[in-house]
């Protein structure tokens, strides 16, 4: 079969390596979106190929290698590395720039993400989750996405910037055009925008500041005692709001149509309500499994890399899902065990731009399942809803999950 | 037994806090691995092991003399 690429392949890249893949293609009626990934490992495509969709990038398909990349930045680095490229992109602080310079914003952000810091923000979290449980829990009905899944990582985001509850669908607008739109106009107005709330934010927390985490960072100090560069400011906080919400709420998506299909998942977890250290085996287990984020790199400089040859400025993608389902890493990798012993994956990455809000969003994950699972025990699918329409891309998903259970 | 971290490679996952939070913990300012008891008894070993496999750094492991240099 000859294939006819648009653009043709660039000439370091030899024909046995060539794959034509489109990760934002989902096809018409595939309910999980990510088994566009795990159809190339059934194809037997080579574990490092590179497609000429989406401007070109090479995908690495090994636990190792993706792990490998996740590590070295001196080859593969986060600057710049949208997929397909957007120029100019703002270089996110610090998920954007390379050590030592990344030291500088993640020094400052750690300690507000650490495990210590989380502990510190359960009462909160639980008190938002019931809250929104509350809302919809006797109706015996909701769509668990736009009632939930969407509102819970935003209102986390709204507290944590100590923004007020009434701006929620403000945000929550600006988020789902961010995320869900591919018009370039649009994308770019809504970038516009939400660079104009964050500076107005930050403007604001540095004339009255306050103890959440925009006023932390816009009042920090680098090594010479001065302010860090506004557009500095500006970048990480646009990084916090762009990492904290698609990712948490597509993972609730996944985990929440698995719950609704699985009656003895629901029992594992409802037996564990007040265990929480088997609960949260279980949830690294649904984390693993649930992988819904790809990560970008973008090489520094000719190199070969196991054998082949990249090039200044390829861009590399690193499938989560493909790691976390390597056979040579995981036993039985397909298979969902919550009492996994070791579960070495890869959802939050590894090296130094390992998740930094992975502990925030693990337990938002764990209290969700919790304030829910007390109110709500057993649930369904809705057979009288569509399922929802799934989605590609570097967070995969789907737009709607109607479940129903019996109304109180 | 005695259980070292490579702090050079830690990244805070807490994965070993998680799993066996009477021999690790984390700091407050980077997230990253304290060991609070390095020579664990041996009734936590089973544990131990568990929690340097689940390190997705590789950044524990387990020396063999009591001095750490294994």
């Amino acid at each position: 079969m000859t294939l006819h690429f648009q653009p043709p392949a660039p000439d370091h890249v030899p024909p046995e390596r060539m794959v034509d893949f489109d990760f934002f293609a989902v096809p018409p009626g595939m309910a999980d979106p990510t088994e566009i990934w795990h159809d190339l490992v059934r194809q037997g495509v080579p574990s490092i190929f590179y497609t000429p969709r989406n401007g070109g990038h090479w995908v690495l398909m090994d636990y190792a290698d993706i792990v490998e990349a996740y590590r070295d930045h001196t080859v593969f680095s986060t600057y710049q590395t949208p997929v397909p490229p957007i120029e100019p992109f703002p270089v996110v602080q610090p998920q954007g720039v390379d050590p030592p310079e990344h030291n500088v914003f993640r020094r400052l952000l750690a300690p507000l993400f650490t495990p210590i810091a989380v502990r510190g923000m359960v009462d909160e979290l639980q008190r938002r989750a019931a809250g929104l449980i509350d809302r919809f829990a006797a109706r015996g009905q909701c769509d668990f996405i736009a009632d939930f899944a969407a509102r819970y990582p935003t209102g986390t985001f709204l507290h944590l910037f100590g923004l007020p509850e009434e701006r929620l669908d403000e945000f929550l607008a600006l988020a789902s055009t961010f995320f869900r739109s591919t018009a370039p106009a649009e994308r770019a107005d809504n970038i516009t925008q939400i660079y104009a709330v964050l500076d107005a934010l930050f403007r604001e927390k540095q004339a009255s500041p306050g103890t959440d985490i925009a006023s932390t960072i816009v009042l920090a100090r680098d090594a010479n005692g001065q302010p860090h560069d506004w557009t500095d400011i500006l970048n990480c906080g646009f990084l916090l709001f762009v990492a904290g919400l698609d990712t948490v709420t597509n993972t609730l998506a996944y985990i929440w149509r698995y719950l609704a299909t699985t009656p003895d998942a629901r029992r594992y977890f409802r037996d564990r309500l007040d265990d929480p250290d088997a609960f949260l085996r279980g949830i690294e287990e649904l984390m693993r499994i649930n992988a819904v984020s790809s990560l970008f790199r973008r090489v520094t400089h000719d190199c070969e890399f196991r054998g082949v040859q990249l090039r200044r400025n390829d861009r590399v993608v690193l499938p989560n899902t493909i790691a976390n389902r390597d056979q040579r890493v995981f036993e039985n990798p397909q298979a969902i065990d919550l009492d996994r012993a070791v579960n070495v994956h890869v959802t939050f990455g590894v090296g130094p731009h390992r998740c930094i809000g992975s502990h925030l969003a693990k337990r938002e994950v764990m209290v969700s399942m919790q304030e829910w699972l007390r109110r709500i025990p057993d649930f369904e699918l809705d057979p009288a809803q569509p399922p929802g329409a799934a989605f590609g891309g570097s967070v995969m998903g789907f737009d709607s999950l109607w479940l129903r259970w019996p109304p109180r | 037994m005695k259980v070292v971290v490579d702090l050079a490679r830690c990244q805070g996952h807490a994965r070993c806090e998680d799993l066996c939070p009477e021999v690790f913990a984390t700091d407050a300012v980077e997230g990253k691995c304290v060991i609070a008891q390095p020579e664990f008894p041996p009734e936590l070993e089973a544990r131990v092991r568990l929690a340097v496999r689940n390190c997705p750094e590789g950044a524990l492991r387990i020396a063999k003399s009591a001095t750490g240099a294994a």
